[in-house]
């Protein structure tokens, strides 16, 4: 919402039509004789040759799937192999097109397009290029395994096998594939090459290949991005959060406006390999009504994002429209869309028995099969003759064969060893890196000196404490708050960090709905810092793919509730990539969510659960403004995916526990380690977030009328976490009850309780109790009370479940007989 | 050549597919296209076409055969070609049938191991307290049995621990050991003792070190669960032997005449004792923590020294029988005791034990009793006595009798009442003859 844009109601209400363009279909028309001219002789035979290296390798997949031999040679697959045969010459079009500099992004059925882009691009670089690259690559042990049993002094043949054994390397799971074996058919990528991550998510590769176009825009870097889908995902909201997001006005409309850093639209080219099946749902005429894919650019802003459809089975045709629609995209008018028509002959997996489609209409489409067809036009065109071609495919057939000979040989290709090496994957779980800045060879773009930043100087003049020296409390305009506390590392971060980008709902001029970037506005570029639109999958995926290309970001979903709507995002994109890749990518992001209350049901969710659950995030809830400002360090400093959870009900919180208050400069927090609030030798209290403050007030109750003193312990961190502070207090204490807003049923507490029961059961004067909140929706504000845990649910639970107190008169009922009737209701 | 046809797999997950319909059938024209049969998984279904041209000659399934992935279905080849080497070879089943059998026993191995585990750890009487009031329990020998638990659902909690010590309310370590053991967990202390008896005999410069007998190991935990559960006391008593010993001489005599066998003294305690207990069924009882289990006959138990140690086998219904006929039967069951031989069944079941160390020249004990029986009767020795009958000093043979019994199930009262009938009885033993 900036304000240099006038919303005119004159201007609104004024009547009109929105016109549309044509959409080309299948405009290509031009003769082999005029292609002739434009391709050497050379390059048309490289064309058939790629599409044959495709088809032969997918062929020896299904051999393996459905016969469990090739060419003579026995093997058994039990992992994917979602084949692509019929959809060659799209894939070598496209990637004749293409270079180093422009990052192409896949699906599950993206074998063809990584081998089209590495024959392609060790065709374009010169030889010791391809061989530095080769050697580089996982300390050369690829490159020395080709080396030794595919002997060859060209160095171009080599690094094609090179390519061709890391990719079925990886697909059978061995230690020696692209990403060790850790990614599969299905996640195959090799990042030198432009290559990167293919995604077994249906359309899992729109958001994060907008995010790579980001990365390119917001860093001016060369080059595309190509999001690869088939038409299947265009069912797929995240895909179409894409389009809009890569289409959004501001990007050519107000990311110039500061003068300084004017550039186009997002380089991204979202290209449909479009062979009119989504499995077996076929899209056009009975799962979409878009008639034909390429319709869909029209609805999304006024270049129609340069929509054309396009014949996949003429590799020319795809060249052709791939090269304009690169030349496009660098001049600073994308995003751009091509529906590239194709038909996968193959079924969607070995299992797949074609109940969908006529044996007809497979016979029809294997009667134009593209490589069949390029061939038969260029013997009857005299560019080659049948011998020619015989013998490419015979030396493709015969370089399979080893190279599947290879690849499935266990001491040449050995599978990870876990029993040897229990850890393996343990170690590459996290990155656990420190780095200042991604790029420390640039300077941060920003508008203004830090000191002037209308932000930093507010902060300047703030007290730190939240009492006085006379132990007053200090006003709330006066004081450091945890909003103060998140918003000083991220700006340091700005500057110090060229790469850093956020984004998120109503984060620039609002400054974010509550308020932790205000004032920020006026010292940070527009592309840096943006207003995303609602779309919630698209933030949170572009931060991944925007990471992948090694760029820092930190995007925010207003409220937890909403990282529903990124699920993917965040379940399996960010919080896999760096193990799936084997430790090659790292993912810095900070993932700011915010759990809400007085706002009911779908706003007031703590899901710290969720995101812990996944294995590969890190997931931290700081409750004061010294935590929160020193866990954001850590977490803007690392480089692993973080889902930071901040509390609403504490934004205003000042600093209550430092004595010296929230120090200034740089410190950080190590994620993992829970802080002890309040010392006490009676009971300890655990919490998560913002109960903090409610278990305090409980303790101070249970001091003052009952004697009882307790020790108040601040988790901090969810993932890492380290026992060792509370199973000491607990060792001192014996009692144990772990609180925190989320609902009680499957919580981090009942995580950590039985944890803790694990590990500190001998000296357990009574079971390590989980309070949480009731297994209910979230009702009224006004009825919280019998829904969040308060001082008094927590002294309740802790009479009833843990040490009755003399005196003491219960509100709420903790007994074993409620307690199975409410698990029998499900409540 | 003949090309034999294999069942496709179709998916990594399908393991085998069921032939739906041949549409050829041995012996047809096959070309290449044509479907050979249908077939399906638990998906979906599909038709596998010919491959190749020529004659179908051999078919290893059925219509409705589930068959295996990539296993042979049929053999299309020339009519007369030589199609041996593409025949799938049975494999012999005796060996993995073996193996399968091995594994089977393994299994059943197991079952037994855990169903052993189940049952020890499946007792009764589970005290619910806390772990870390236990471990300072452990530490301090805190009295559990008279904890007051505060803690939820009748649990003791560190805090009702400490208000024992606050209160002085410790048990010894034995004590506490054997609260434990047969409070919470009987068995396992048992097999430690041998080590505490070696800690005992350190300080002797030369020792030996036997292990227990099983036996001794019963009677040690037996005995000592005796007394440190019980609340044992003994009462003293002694009678005048004067007619029971005249009555035993009579019988010396005639024994052989009236074909009874050796009678002895402690024979005749035996008999007044089973005729005794009739009047006193709180001597005759087990007590049962909760509750008294009365006897309508009595079992008598009786204290055998044997090479192995002590053992206490049990003539039953000694109350049913004449003095001969007890006699008879205690011989019996001590004799087997003393063989070894004895049967497991007469060592248990006792329902009043008597114990004599009488003619080892002891004057007075105090027997242990056998749980969880009410009384032990111990049989002491004859000495002279004097006492004064018509103002004259008469000698008389007394002989003494010490029983112990059961504060908890009886109170000393009833105890000595039946001491004194007892006493009674011997001394008047021909008129208990007639009774």
């Amino acid at each position: 919402m900036p304000k240099s844009q006038y919303v005119d109601p004159k201007k609104v209400f004024e009547p009109g039509f929105i016109s549309f363009k044509d959409i080309p279909v299948c405009q290509y028309k031009k003769t082999l004789a005029e292609e002739k001219k434009i391709y050497t002789k050379d390059d048309m035979m490289r064309i058939y040759h790629d599409m044959r290296v495709i088809r032969e390798f997918e062929t020896m997949l299904n051999e393996v799937k459905t016969k469990s031999a090739y060419n003579g040679v026995e093997y058994n697959n039990p992992g994917p192999a979602h084949l692509s045969i019929g959809q060659e010459a799209s894939a070598v079009g496209e990637a004749y097109a293409l270079d180093m500099n422009d990052f192409s992004f896949g699906s599950h059925r993206s074998h063809g397009e990584i081998i089209a882009k590495s024959l392609s691009s060790i065709h374009k670089l010169d030889e010791k290029e391809v061989y530095d690259i080769m050697k580089e690559f996982l300390g050369g042990t690829l490159l020395s395994i080709v080396e030794k049993h595919m002997p060859t002094s060209d160095i171009k043949e080599l690094a094609k096998n090179f390519i061709l054994y890391g990719a079925l390397a990886e697909i059978f799971a061995r230690t020696t594939g692209f990403n060790k074996g850790l990614g599969g058919s299905m996640h195959a990528f090799f990042i030198p090459f432009g290559l990167m991550p293919n995604n077994a998510i249906v359309g899992g590769s729109g958001p994060i290949a907008l995010g790579a176009a980001l990365y390119k825009r917001a860093n001016h870097k060369p080059g595309i991005v190509i999001a690869n889908s088939g038409d299947g995902a265009l069912g797929r909201g995240p895909v179409l959060e894409s389009f809009n997001f890569a289409s959004m006005d501001q990007i050519t409309k107000l990311w110039g406006m500061d003068g300084k850093y004017p550039d186009g639209g997002l380089p991204i080219l979202f290209n449909v390999f479009n062979n009119s099946y989504g499995m077996g749902g076929q899209t056009r005429g009975e799962t979409m009504g878009y008639d034909m894919a390429a319709r869909l650019g029209a609805g999304f802003n006024p270049d129609m994002m340069h929509a054309e459809r396009v014949n996949g089975y003429d590799p020319f045709a795809v060249i052709d429209a791939v090269s304009r629609k690169k030349e496009l995209l660098l001049a600073g008018k994308g995003p751009a869309l091509l529906d590239v028509v194709t038909y996968r002959v193959s079924g969607h997996s070995p299992s797949d028995s074609s109940t969908y489609r006529t044996q007809e209409e497979i016979d029809a489409w294997i009667a134009a099969d593209p490589i069949a067809a390029y061939k038969a036009k260029m013997i009857k065109g005299k560019v080659a003759t049948e011998a020619e071609f015989a013998a490419i495919d015979e030396d493709i057939i015969n370089r399979m064969t080893t190279i599947m000979k290879l690849a499935i040989n266990d001491e040449i290709s050995p599978r990870m060893d876990l029993t040897k090496n229990p850890e393996a994957i343990s170690s590459i779980m996290f990155s656990n890196q420190k780095v200042k800045s991604m790029d420390p060879t640039r300077e941060a773009e920003m508008l203004v000196p830090k000191e002037e930043c209308p932000r930093v100087k507010e902060i300047k003049g703030k007290i730190r404490t939240a009492t006085d020296e006379k132990g007053k409390p200090v006003s709330k305009m006066k004081m450091y708050n945890i909003r103060d506390g998140l918003a000083e590392p991220i700006i340091d971060k700005f500057y110090d960090d060229p790469t850093l980008i956020a984004y998120g709902e109503d984060n620039r001029d609002w400054g974010g709905a509550f308020g932790v970037y205000k004032k920020m506005t006026e010292a940070i570029p527009y592309h840096r810092f943006f207003n995303a639109p609602i779309s919630e999958s698209a933030i949170v995926g572009s931060a991944v793919g925007y990471a992948m290309c090694g760029g820092r970001a930190i995007v925010e979903l207003m409220y937890a509730d909403f990282m529903g709507c990124a699920g993917d995002e965040i379940f399996n994109q960010m919080a896999k990539w760096q193990s799936m890749s084997a430790g090659i990518l790292k993912m810095p992001i900070v993932l700011r969510v915010s759990v809400g209350s007085k706002y009911g049901a779908q706003h007031s969710q703590d899901w710290t659960a969720l995101a812990a659950h996944i294995p590969g995030l890190k997931v931290v809830f700081p409750s004061t403004p010294a935590d929160a400002k020193g866990l954001m360090t850590a977490a803007l400093e690392g480089t692993d995916p973080v889902v930071f959870f901040e509390s609403q009900r504490i934004y205003d919180k000042g600093e209550e526990f430092l004595a010296g208050g929230v120090p200034e400069g740089t410190y950080e927090i190590k994620m993992g380690d829970p802080d002890v609030k309040k010392e006490g030798k009676d009971i300890t209290i655990l919490t998560i977030g913002a109960v903090l403050y409610r278990a305090l007030e409980a303790a101070k109750t249970l001091e003052e009328k009952y004697g009882i003193s307790a020790e108040v312990i601040d988790t901090r961190s969810i993932v890492p976490f380290d026992y060792t502070k509370v199973i000491e207090s607990v060792k001192k204490t014996g009692k144990i009850v772990i609180v925190g807003d989320a609902v009680e049923r499957g919580s981090i507490m009942k995580d950590m309780a039985a944890n803790i029961s694990e590990l500190a059961f001998d000296y357990l004067d009574a079971p390590a109790i989980a309070l949480g909140s009731r297994n209910w929706i979230t009702p009224a504000h006004e009825l919280e009370t019998a829904f969040f845990p308060y001082p008094d649910t927590i002294i309740d639970c802790i009479h009833e479940k843990i040490m009755p107190i003399p005196g003491y008169v219960a509100k709420h009922n903790f007994s074993d007989v409620e307690k199975i009737e409410r698990y029998k209701k499900g409540v | 050549m003949a090309t034999l046809v294999i069942m496709p797999r179709q998916g990594q997950s399908v393991e085998s597919c069921v032939i739906t319909e041949w549409k050829k059938k041995k012996g047809d024209a096959v070309a290449e296209g044509d479907v050979l049969f249908s077939y399906e998984t638990d998906k979906s279904s599909f038709d596998e076409p010919a491959t190749v041209s020529g004659t179908l000659l051999e078919v290893f399934a059925e219509d409705g055969d589930d068959v295996p992935c990539l296993e042979a279905v049929c053999i299309i080849g020339n009519p007369g070609e030589d199609i041996s080497a593409l025949i799938p070879k049975k494999e012999e089943e005796a060996a993995p049938a073996a193996e399968e059998k091995a594994v089977e026993e393994v299994k059943e191995e197991k079952k037994e191991e855990v169903v052993v585990a189940t049952e020890s750890a499946d007792k009764d009487g589970m005290m619910k307290i806390s772990p870390r009031a236990k471990n300072l329990a452990n530490k301090t020998y805190a009295d559990l049995s008279q904890a007051t638990p505060t803690g939820p659902n009748g649990r003791i909690i560190e805090r009702d621990v400490n208000r024992l010590l606050d209160n002085g309310q410790r048990l010894t370590p034995e004590q506490y050991e054997n609260f434990l053991k047969t409070g919470v967990a009987p068995a396992a202390a048992v097999t430690e003792a041998p080590a505490a008896a070696a800690a005992v005999a350190a300080p002797v410069a030369e020792y030996e070190d036997v292990k227990l007998s099983n036996v001794r190991k019963v009677i040690a935990k037996s005995m000592h669960e005796s007394l440190s559960s019980m609340a044992q006391l003994t009462l003293n008593a002694s009678f005048d032997a004067t007619q029971m010993m005249a009555y035993r001489a009579s019988l010396k005599k005639n024994a052989e005449a009236m074909g009874l066998g050796n009678i002895t003294f402690n024979d005749m305690v035996l008999f007044a004792v089973a005729k005794t207990l009739k009047n006193h069924k709180d001597c005759n009882a087990h007590f049962l923590g909760d509750k008294m289990r009365f006897f309508n006959n009595v079992n008598l138990g009786i204290a055998v020294d044997t090479e192995r140690g002590l053992l206490v086998p049990t003539v039953f219904n000694a109350d049913k029988m004449s003095l001969n006929e007890l006699s008879a039967n205690a011989k019996t069951v001590i004799k087997a005791a003393q063989g070894g031989s004895i049967s497991p069944d007469l060592l248990s079941g006792g329902t009043f034990t008597v114990t004599n160390l009488g003619a080892m020249g002891v004057e007075s004990f105090t027997p242990v009793i056998n749980p969880p029986q009410t009384c032990i009767l111990g049989v002491c020795n004859i000495t002279r006595r004097v006492k004064q009958v018509n103002g004259q000093d008469v000698f008389y043979d007394a002989m003494g009798l010490s029983l112990t019994f059961d504060h908890r199930a009886l109170d000393g009262a009833p105890a000595a009442r039946f001491l004194k009938e007892l006493c009674t009885n011997l001394e008047n033993f021909n008129l208990l003859m007639a009774k």
